[in-house]
């Protein structure tokens, strides 16, 4: 057959480029239909098009190909961690000092309240407290992307983008220091303790610091031009990723110090808003679709039902928080319960940080993983779907064009 | 069968109207906020009266009346600390101009409501466009007769106005070149531009009543003219001026046009005629394009001179009309505006100058509207 060596071989089936391809394909025609026939939030597709093409169902995008393919995962989800973090606006916790205590109640309630259900369940502790911590996040990811293809601005739209991103950096921290703790505990290490936290948190500022004061030294010899000013933060995000992993501090929280400083120092305002147009949407489809390809069912049978119940002490906590101080914060009650339902999607950061912990504590057993990663699958799915609702109920969402 | 009854008020009564952007501290972009800004304020007691308008990135705000100057600008700078102080809450921003720089109309969401859903669909893309501020000033009068008058006789002086509270230079991203564009996007409307000439409210009550029996109007509501009498106020409201930047502004352009009221009813120099229009357009683009820089047409003399000329002449001529209403301080203010400080345009336009971005110029337009500077 050598003389037919032009032929191609089958070997070429196995191209993880090709599947990369066929899933972001699938995506997006999937996104379009949710989006135009269902008129539900396309991400839901790019996620169902995950699950459909993954590990777990059809198989074309393998366990080994999703490590291989992480590096996309990372950088758009730096991507928009920074974008999150040039919108919000920590200044108005200033100005409304009851959003900053509306922020940490819900999220201490729904810590104690999913903590106190995991320990009724006779979960070990420190388990239970680790795994309320991550139920304390709410997807930024999920919340900036439905705000954005809604073209959603008002009350509900600015605070849960403020309260998704506190509550992300609260169950970082929260999360880093029971790992701590943990080490405390098992292995009687104390300087871990006080030292590893303070690392990752002033390490992180002081990276971001770094990187928004380049970006803006940048944006000055750019001028306003948005093509360079968006290529310029790409590669910006992406040394930002790589330093924060050699420097071992937490991708998450570097990247929102740098959105949230970039905005900040900008006095001149230089920097036109992150435009990112038809590139955040090949963005986006990656991020949500990889995440759905990512997500795992194995042990859906056996942490369903328990899932469902910390799914549901979460969003009854968040509600609680959100609702004791709707008053003083000055927002109105019918909008605070929709504010609530937002915060209903759980992050997929949440996965990586599950898996984190199994690989430093096995012995925490497969129960609370299961439990979980079964979480994570429905506010994977529901999570979109909450924030859609929210914002379209409280009449903030762009009319159709 | 008329509607049009003219209610008496007090004459030489003020009261003022300004519709205002509502931004985010972001970009400083227009941003849907005036029903959740309505909303906070309702819960508290503050002055004057708070409205929203056609859609949800402006509200309307309204003084009660007043017969001076300093108690109109006591009552709306207590309005624009309710407002600052309930937009700082809502991370919203609060700014003066007559129109946005850069925000792109199709983006507007209009505000619920009846009359505003038929707007909408009857001027369709218009009225988004018509994302456009303005200050109106109402002056009473005691009966029909006199407001006629008084409409007609201050057309002569509208393209003061315009020069004086011009504050929208930019539109769509882009230098106008205009002072105000404010101003064009309401000749788009069909029923814009000046009212007819008419000096006996009967006359006025028959043209309306024509109007309405053709199904063209319902109310004065639908005339969008420079000036148009309110019978239902007793006021004839001057809608010439572009929101300002200031509360301060929009005070002393308020007691200008009172002192001019008082001098050209008690004078009567000036008897009214359809020759007066004859020059008004001309007139008007003149200031609208050029500000106090434009060329002014007397429409008595026709005599040319520059429109800054006239400003000044005619705040002399006022000047004893003025102290009578106790507002020589106002005047001195738009002395100095027509001389050598100049408009909210030309603020505008040296303002980004020096940032070369049109964001951080709202953004140092809706510190100056809180009265930071």
């Amino acid at each position: 057959m050598a003389e037919l060596f032009f032929l191609p071989d089958a070997a070429m089936l196995g191209s993880r480029l090709l599947w990369f391809g066929v899933l972001v394909l699938a995506a997006i025609v999937a996104g379009e239909l949710f989006e135009r026939w269902l008129r539900l939030p396309r991400i839901v597709g790019f996620v169902g098009a995950g699950i459909a093409l993954g590990p777990q169902a059809a198989g074309l995008i393998d366990t080994d190909a999703l490590f291989d393919l992480r590096i996309f995962l990372h950088v758009t989800l730096g991507l928009v961690l920074f974008e999150l973090g040039q919108r919000v606006d920590l200044g108005w916790l200033r100005r409304n000092p009851w959003l900053l205590a509306t922020s940490l109640l819900e999220a201490s309630v729904s810590f104690a309240a999913v903590f106190g259900m995991l320990v009724v369940f006779d979960v070990h502790p420190v388990v239970a407290a680790m795994a309320a911590a991550i139920a304390v996040g709410t997807s930024p990811a999920v919340v900036i992307t439905v705000a954005k293809d809604l073209r959603a601005q008002g009350q509900v739209t600015e605070r849960l983008l403020l309260l998704a991103t506190l509550n992300s950096v609260y169950a970082y921290l929260a999360l880093t220091m029971l790992f701590a703790w943990a080490h405390l505990e098992y292995r009687r290490a104390w300087t871990a303790v006080v030292l590893h936290p303070l690392y990752l948190i002033v390490g992180a500022a002081l990276l971001g610091l770094l990187l928004a004061g380049v970006a803006l030294w940048l944006m000055r010899h750019l001028g306003k031009r948005t093509d360079a000013q968006f290529v310029g933060v790409v590669a910006l995000v992406m040394i930002a990723i790589a330093l924060a992993s050699a420097l071992k501090l937490p991708v998450l929280l570097t990247l929102l110090s740098f959105g949230i400083l970039t905005r900040v120092l900008d006095r001149e305002r230089r920097f036109v808003s992150l435009a990112l147009g038809r590139t955040g949407t090949l963005a986006i489809a990656v991020l949500f679709s990889l995440t759905g390809a990512s997500l795992d069912f194995r042990q859906f049978h056996i942490g369903a039902m328990a899932a469902l119940a910390l799914v549901a002490v979460r969003f009854a906590g968040k509600t609680l928080g959100v609702l004791a101080l709707a008053r003083p914060s000055a927002l109105v009650l019918r909008k605070a319960a929709l504010l609530s339902i937002g915060l209903a999607p759980m992050s997929g950061v949440a996965l990586l940080l599950v898996q984190d912990m199994l690989s430093l504590y096995p012995e925490f057993g497969t129960q609370l993983s299961a439990v979980m990663f079964s979480a994570i699958v429905m506010l994977e799915i529901l999570g979109p779907l909450a924030v859609h609702y929210a914002l379209k109920q409280a009449g903030e969402a762009a009319e159709r064009t | 069968m008329t509607i049009l009854e003219f209610q008496r008020s007090a004459p030489l009564t003020i009261g003022v109207e300004l519709e205002l952007q509502v931004l985010n501290t972001r970009d400083c972009d227009l941003t849907r906020g005036a029903s959740d800004l309505l909303a906070l304020l309702a819960r508290e007691s503050h002055p004057g009266d708070i409205k929203p308008e056609i859609t949800e990135s402006m509200i309307e705000v309204s003084t009660s009346v007043h017969t001076r100057y300093a108690p109109l600008a006591k009552e709306l700078r207590g309005i624009r600390a309710a407002l600052v102080k309930a937009a700082d809450r809502l991370n919203l921003a609060i700014a003066g101009g007559g129109a946005h720089p850069f925000q792109h109309w199709s983006e507007r969401r209009i505000y619920e409501g009846p009359r505003f859903k038929y707007l909408s669909d009857l001027y369709g893309y218009l009225a988004k466009q018509f994302t456009v501020f303005g200050q109106h000033v109402h002056i009473g009068c005691p009966h029909g007769d006199d407001a006629l008058f008084l409409l007609h006789a201050m057309s002569r002086y509208v393209p003061h106005f315009i020069a004086l509270a011009a504050s929208s230079p930019y539109y769509q991203g882009v230098d106008t070149a205009f002072d105000s564009s404010r101003l064009h996007a309401i000749t788009a409307f069909p029923l814009s531009g000046r009212a007819p000439f008419s000096t006996r409210w009967s006359e006025f009550t028959e043209y309306f009543d024509r109007m309405r029996s053709y199904g063209i109007v319902e109310s004065m509501k639908d005339f969008y003219w420079d000036i148009r009498p309110k019978p239902e106020y007793g006021t004839i409201e001057i809608r010439v001026f572009d929101t300002p930047l200031t509360v301060e502004r929009a005070a002393a352009l308020a007691a200008y046009a009172q002192a001019l009221a008082r001098y050209l009813l008690v004078e009567r120099h000036l008897r009214p005629t359809e020759d007066l229009y004859l020059v008004y357009t001309y007139n008007r683009f003149q200031a609208c394009r050029f500000g106090m820089e434009g060329n002014f047409i007397d429409p008595v003399t026709q005599k040319h001179r520059p429109l800054r000329e006239d400003i000044l002449s005619s705040i002399e001529a006022v000047g004893p009309h003025a102290r009578e209403l106790e507002a020589g301080q106002a005047l001195t203010e738009l002395k100095l505006a027509a001389g050598t400080g100049g408009n909210d345009a030309g603020w505008m336009r040296a303002a980004y100058g020096r940032s070369q971005s049109l964001q951080d110029l709202m953004w140092q337009a809706s510190r100056r509207w809180s009265g930071e500077r």
